[in-house]
């Protein structure tokens, strides 16, 4: 019997969905796709949100900073296509020149591919708890991990000390004025960051948390490893002996990758919580699925992924079909809307 | 169970021994409460239990300490931590994960417990704690008591012999505080554990405790009942003083155990109105300025929150120039909402704020503190110059005032630092440290002060310098008002109490009237002489040399 999880798939299917949202996003211009997708991105991140967590960035909030700074620096950068919306004298550095509407376009397309994944890692990182990311990392990087983990803790302590250091400061004088008036609130923000590093970490080592020495096989093969590599490299570029080479990369990579599985396996950890599979996940990687042969798989609809504003801007097409397979990145809100009904 | 002999430590690089041949015994399934003045090394001790003294801090040690049939000095934290479990003052800063649940069951992952009795584990401290209904919740969700609670269960995941608790409730409002020690009881009580706490605010531990280890500054330390101890130990609370210059015998340590001797001297039932004007007319003689003094402070129809939740409204306050006012409330209420709005911090959505007849509306922050010096709860964030005398320079600059050196050198030694003068801020004891705030903030010699929880973390002596300095300032004409959880330091100062309720004031009035009778904010000496007027252990004392 396993503690019941707050996730409702397991974190190994939120990778795959993960990687197929990168990768849809990636291949996608087509900016009316784009924006279902950044919709739909934070309709997952909202209903993956736990209760009293605050969204660290608001999905649609980044997109209107992100289109609008990308419009801004394309259009003043960039001197191609027909329509001209104005045009500013040549001599002015940088900008001068004809503003088109392809290159404002252009540009919130940009900021629109780069909020969409923001949306999707967002979504991501608010359905996941650090304990579950935890748990796909290989043994042999657990201590990685947990300084990951911490990292991440640290966070919002940071924000908040940040807050609390700008309103003491103000509450004696302190206005920013020139850069050398960013000192009173960067050092108590160092310090008091570096004093609670210190109590964590003696936190952790009351609670047994101190390192695992490793043994001397372990360093060994370690320091035989990067040796070899070095040797290999060396070979490679310094004599050209290609073949000696990678032979000797080789062998340092495998003497590494063998330490770090020593390194684990002298390190056990057992773990609270076992993930299985069930028809959530099946659920879930079925809509990715979808959406991967959609945007994979050489069918017509599939041209209308591609899309340029350039020479002259032109309405892009809009798939039916294609905007519906999209949609299958939704399906992590149909399982946790649909929870009670599922087995 | 645990034994100490002769147990001398020297910290690096420090010349003075801060433990000091140190010999005790505590017994198993013991509760003993450690106490001290600050940098005495309460802290220290607690640290030998498990190894993080020396293996983590360095330094020399002689003589040996015993936990069963363990050495921690030899075995160090690592091995130590199956047997000692230890909880610090901060919750926040022990957390590694995000979620109560993963946070216990974390570090017994860590220790390759067997999964099988990794889930039964994490259920049992989760009951022992009342943390069942809170396994899901995020870390950042919880009440500071409730942040503490999951740090003890995460610690006693590991069945550890001993649980050492270095000032758990330091940081938490009284009802938290009290959560908090109750879940030390009930674990002491029910499962036999072992428990040795640290704790500056004694009054509310030592009903619970069989033993006392008394520290001084120079690391000698004597331990035994807490009766043998308070006899003659200078860091007592109001109740033991009373008791003792009483001669009450034996020493009661709890409000119940201290009624019996008020009723047989006939002091406990007397009529409320005659011997409540005793109370009074002795603190007004040692207070000075009444409230019939010219407004500072005026406050009409405030309304403010965050976003759309309002927190104060229609609120109406005025303070005099010379008054020492304690505001006090339940956590979450607006105390500090209502400070951030005086000081321009938090824009009130309605009403308006005047400072000596001045409105501060449109004035930024750094104009408002100039009038209205304000001491925020952590005034470590305040402090970043390389000596104490720089500290207020640097206000000075930011203000655009003339540094002037004989300024500096007056308040310096108002405030019982010019011996501090070029010392770094950081390297301070809580109490100096919070003493260098105040002089940052209060070098513009402003008309009026804010302090936000000013006692938390000081001992009783480095309470009663901060009582001493407000009272001195308060008789110069500056106004001050004081945010506090801590009822016997009200008791102490405050010429005038507000407690603030949902939306606004439910209570304004002198002391004696407001926290005489409240069953939540009464002090100590108000329960036991109830009716009478009492607050402090100064007020008893006169009345009983009347009576």
């Amino acid at each position: 019997m396993t503690p019941r999880s707050l996730l409702l798939v397991h974190p190994v299917t939120w990778t795959i969905w993960l990687g197929t949202t990168l990768l849809t996003v990636s291949l996608t211009r087509n900016p009316l796709y784009l924006l279902l997708l950044l919709f739909g991105l934070t309709l997952v991140a909202e209903t993956e949100r736990p209760t009293g967590r605050a969204t660290p960035l608001d999905p649609i909030f980044f997109a209107v900073i992100a289109v609008s700074f990308g419009a801004l620096f394309n259009a003043a950068t960039i001197r191609y296509g027909d329509t001209v919306l104005v045009a500013l004298p040549a001599s002015w550095w940088l900008i001068g020149g004809p503003i088109t509407l392809e290159a404002v376009v252009f540009g919130m397309i940009n900021g629109l591919v780069l909020s969409a994944l923001v949306a999707g890692f967002g979504a991501f990182g608010t359905a996941m708890p650090i304990s579950a990311l935890i748990s796909l990392v290989p043994r042999a990087f657990y201590p990685l991990a947990v300084v990951m983990s911490v990292a991440v803790t640290y966070v919002p302590l940071t924000i908040r000390l940040a807050g609390q250091v700008r309103e003491a400061q103000q509450l004696r004088g302190h206005q920013v004025r020139v850069w050398r008036d960013g000192l009173p609130l960067l050092l108590p923000l160092l310090i008091g960051g570096l004093e609670r590093a210190l109590q964590l970490a003696e936190a952790m080592a009351a609670r047994g948390f101190a390192a695992d020495p490793p043994s001397n096989q372990v360093r060994m093969m370690l320091v035989g490893g990067l040796a070899a590599l070095f040797a290999g490299l060396l070979l490679q570029f310094a004599w050209g002996q290609v073949v000696a080479a990678s032979l000797t990369l080789l062998i340092g990579t495998g003497l590494i990758l063998w330490a770090l599985r020593e390194s684990g396996q002298q390190a056990p950890r057992t773990r609270y919580r076992v993930y299985r599979r069930g028809i959530r996940d099946m659920m879930v990687l079925l809509g990715a699925g979808l959406t991967l042969i959609a945007v994979l798989a050489p069918w017509p609809g599939r041209a209308s992924l591609a899309y340029t504003p350039y020479p002259t801007l032109q309405m892009p097409i809009f798939e039916p079909l294609l905007a519906l397979a999209l949609m299958g990145l939704l399906m992590p809100v149909a399982v946790r809307l649909g929870d009670h009904y599922l087995p | 169970m645990i034994e100490f002999a002769q147990l001398s430590y020297r910290y690096p690089d420090q010349p003075q021994v801060c433990l000091d041949q140190v010999s005790l015994a505590l017994p198993a399934g013991s509760f003993t409460l450690v106490i001290g003045p600050s940098g005495s090394g309460k802290s220290t001790l607690l640290r030998c239990l498990n190894g993080l003294v020396p293996h983590f801090s360095g330094g020399e040690v002689a003589g040996s300490v015993r936990i069963a049939a363990y050495d921690p000095i030899a075995l160090g934290p690592r091995v130590m931590s199956r047997h000692v479990g230890m909880v610090f003052q901060s919750p926040e800063a022990q957390f590694v994960l995000e979620r109560v649940e993963d946070e216990i069951a974390f570090a017994l992952e860590h220790a390759a417990v067997p999964r099988e009795q990794l889930r039964i584990r994490v259920e049992e401290v989760l009951d022992l704690l009342d943390l069942a209904p809170l396994r899901d919740r995020l870390l950042t969700t919880l009440s500071g008591g409730e942040r503490q609670r999951v740090a003890i269960a995460a610690t006693l995941a590991l069945q550890p012999e001993v649980l050492v608790l270095d000032e758990p409730t330091s940081q938490l409002d009284p009802q938290s505080a009290d959560d908090v020690l109750q879940a030390l009881v009930r674990l002491n009580h029910d499962l036999g554990l072992t428990i040795v706490l640290a704790e500056h605010r004694s009054e509310r531990v030592l009903p619970m405790v069989d033993l006392v280890v008394a520290l001084d500054r120079a690391g000698r330390v004597v331990s035994g009942h807490p009766r043998e101890i308070l006899a003659n130990s200078p860091l007592c609370p109001p109740l033991i003083t009373v008791a003792r210059a009483a001669g009450w015998q034996p020493l009661p340590l709890s409000v119940k155990e201290a009624r019996p001797f008020a009723t047989r001297q006939g002091l406990a039932q007397q009529d409320a109105i005659a011997v409540g004007k005793t109370g009074e007319a002795g603190r007004a003689s040692a207070t000075g300025p009444t409230r019939q003094q010219r407004p500072y402070l005026e406050i009409r129809s405030l309304e403010a929150g965050y976003g759309t939740t309002p927190v104060l409204r229609n609120l109406d306050l005025t303070i005099a120039a010379g008054e020492i006012t304690l505001l006090m409330g339940r956590n979450g209420i607006g105390k500090s909402t209502l400070l951030k709005c005086m000081i321009g911090l938090l824009r009130p959505r309605r009403g308006e704020i005047r400072i000596a007849g001045h409105s501060i509306a449109g004035r930024d922050v750094a104009a408002i503190s100039r009038e209205l010096a304000c001491l925020p709860q952590e005034p470590e964030s305040m402090l970043f110059a390389d000596t104490v005398a720089d500290e207020l320079r640097t206000t000075l600059r930011n203000h655009r005032l003339p540094v002037n050196e004989a300024l500096i050198d007056e308040l310096l030694a108002q405030l019982g630092l010019s011996e501090r003068r070029e010392r770094y801020p950081r390297d301070l004891s809580i109490g100096e440290r919070q003493r260098v705030a105040l002089g940052a903030i209060s070098i513009t010699r402003p008309g009026g002060l804010l302090l936000d929880e000013p006692t938390r973390g000081l001992d009783y002596e480095a309470k009663a310098m901060l009582g001493g300095l407000l009272r001195q300032w308060s008789r110069e004409g500056t106004a001050i008002i004081v945010v506090s959880h801590d009822v016997e330091f009200v008791a102490e100062i405050a010429d005038r109490v507000l407690i603030l309720g949902q939306g606004g004031l439910i209570a304004d009035g002198p002391p004696w009237n407001v926290l005489g009778n409240s069953p939540l904010f009464a002090p100590q000496i108000a329960r036991i002489f109830p009716g009478r007027g009492w607050l402090t252990a100064s007020d008893a004392l006169q009345g009983l040399q009347r009576g």
